[in-house]
């Protein structure tokens, strides 16, 4: 399958940082075409910058990217043709109604009025934004901006979609149709990449995930792949008391209102499932969620930098 | 981007930044007429009608450099605090079509200030085919390094803030202390060669040329354009060369 982004060894220090602090360490991911891939790490961890250099905003220091097979030191034009964005705390002209920022958008990236038309209707149906299209933006609450941007740009014709945190300030029902949007999208073999800070949208979406911290790759791979690649995959809470001496045999444990959390290797959770029930306790066991391998990969890297530099 | 599509997206630019936002407020309108309505007012009074001439001339060429201030803070606030330009480069928009269509669209502020000055141009009797040439000749190239100017200066504020800065000083450099609203003859001998290194000192030289309000030899009607052009192309060079588009 052709890669729709492509990194090898990407690099990015900010004029005016130190080298030693840079937003992007030797990146090197691999991004499908018409899948939906999602950027995942906290605040700072160079998600953004990531996509603001495949998008062709931003220069990359060293290391290689391509977009649909084009470079973006030589062939941005080529690339552009073929993108679309929703930046990071963007917003739509104030003066616009919501029906103009979509048509006068697709009509800036060359398209006939009438396909214009056809397809902000389209987007605008799709992502329940009909009853506001007359509406200002001005007087529109910071979810439906939100939402107009994210018409705006799936109603494009661009063959990929950067969306960079485009469901904050979402309420639930929107979210869930800006995220059955961007699925039917990636039906129709878009690629979306998609950063976000909420894990259970980037779970729900993603075929592939990739979780950056401190500008490195920490992990990445489809969800199920993910969770398997995690110390301990399954995480049981258990009720009430139990010894917790006994329970730190089966795992890493952390103590939970009115009882514990303890992460643990399949086969070992069924035996705690089994002597919890036993003695009467109340207990649920699952795969470890995004959510966990979040926690865990992050806090074991904070508590590396911590170590480093008490060290140097 | 074909060349069909470059025209589409440069009249979409006019369309979006200079017809819409005056539907939701109309004094976008008045707004460049403000500044040299207020200097042709003052001079006036001032001269008792004797230098309104160059109160007319001048508030041309003060209207086109507001052309630029303008578009300096529309495109630092879409930058910025919308990121609209950030969503113009990830599209096949190219800069010179983005930069094109956004300075139209500020044209279209600047017409009714236009309107008013050339109608007092006509009235006041100085319109004939040839000062009418070089009007436009004069305001177009002015116009155009305003905006290549301004698009420069967009690309490296931080702040819209910095744009409220730095306007004024434009405007005094470019505007009030370089003899737009006055005879270059009037300066003493080393503010007259200070005042060379200002390309409106030509601007403003060819159209009181044109009008009969200082004299203006062939040779140097020839040499204020060619000074003239020459400030224009180096400043869009500037803005191809040093404007960011793509973030270093």
């Amino acid at each position: 399958m052709t890669s729709a982004v492509l990194a090898q060894d990407l690099r990015k220090v900010y004029p005016g940082s130190s080298s030693g602090s840079a937003a992007l360490e030797k990146l090197t991911l691999e991004v499908p075409t018409g899948r939906v891939y999602g950027l995942i790490g906290r605040n700072g961890a160079g998600k953004t910058t990531f996509v603001r250099i495949a998008a062709t905003q931003l220069e990359p220091t060293s290391g290689e990217l391509t977009v649909l097979g084009y470079d973006v030191r030589r062939e941005e034009r080529a690339i552009r043709a073929r993108i679309a964005c929703v930046p990071q705390e963007s917003r739509p002209l104030y003066f616009l109604n919501v029906e103009e920022v979509v048509y006068l958008y697709l009509k800036l990236r060359g398209l006939d009025p009438p396909e214009a038309r056809r397809r902000t209707r389209d987007a605008l149906e799709e992502l329940s934004l009909t009853e506001y299209r007359r509406r200002m933006v001005s007087r529109l609450s910071g979810g439906l901006r939100r939402r107009t941007l994210c018409a705006m740009v799936l109603a494009s014709d661009a063959d990929v979609l950067f969306l960079d945190e485009p469901t904050t300030g979402l309420d639930p029902l929107a979210r869930r149709e800006v995220w059955e949007a961007i699925r039917r999208a990636s039906r129709e073999q878009r690629t979306i990449i998609l950063t976000t800070h909420y894990l259970d949208e980037a779970e729900a979406l993603s075929t592939r995930l990739a979780l950056v911290e401190r500008g490195r790759l920490m992990l990445e791979g489809s969800p199920a792949e993910l969770r398997a690649r995690v110390r301990y995959p399954y995480r049981v809470t258990v009720q009430g008391s139990y010894p917790r001496e006994e329970l730190e045999s089966y795992g890493q444990v952390s103590e939970i209102e009115g009882g514990y959390l303890v992460f643990t290797r399949e086969a070992e959770a069924r035996d705690l499932a089994k002597r919890a029930l036993e003695r009467g306790l109340r207990l649920s066991m699952g795969p470890v969620s995004l959510e966990d391998i979040f926690l865990d990969v992050v806090g074991k890297s904070i508590e590396e930098n911590s170590v480093e530099e008490a060290e140097s | 981007m074909s060349e069909r599509n470059r025209l589409r997206s440069l009249f979409t630019l006019v369309w979006l930044n200079g017809l819409i936002p005056i539907r939701t407020q109309p004094l976008f309108l008045v707004n460049l007429l403000a500044s040299p309505l207020s200097f042709l007012f003052f001079i006036t009074i001032v001269s008792g009608g004797r230098l309104l001439a160059y109160g007319i001339t001048g508030g041309m060429i003060l209207t086109m450099l507001s052309v630029g201030t303008g578009l300096q803070s529309d495109l630092t606030h879409y930058r910025h605090d919308l990121k609209f330009q950030d969503i113009v480069v990830a599209s096949p928009v190219e800069a010179p079509v983005y930069v094109a269509g956004m300075a139209l669209s500020e044209l279209v502020y600047s017409l009714p200030g236009l309107a008013v000055f050339v109608a007092l141009f006509v009235v006041k009797g100085y319109a004939t085919v040839e000062s009418l040439a070089v009007l436009t000749g004069t305001l177009v190239l002015v116009w155009g390094f305003a905006s290549a100017l301004a698009f420069t200066l967009a690309t490296y504020f931080q702040d819209v803030r910095e744009t409220f800065l730095f306007s004024p000083l434009i405007s005094l450099v470019l505007t009030v202390l370089p003899p737009v609203y006055y005879p270059l003859s009037v300066l003493p001998g080393w503010a007259q060669f200070v005042a060379h290194f200002s390309p409106t000192t030509y601007a403003a030289g060819l159209v009181q040329g044109a009008v009969g309000l200082a004299p203006l030899s062939f040779v140097g009607a020839a040499v204020d354009w060619g000074v003239l052009v020459g400030f224009t192309a180096g400043l869009f060079l500037l803005a191809a060369l040093k404007a960011r588009w793509k973030e270093p």
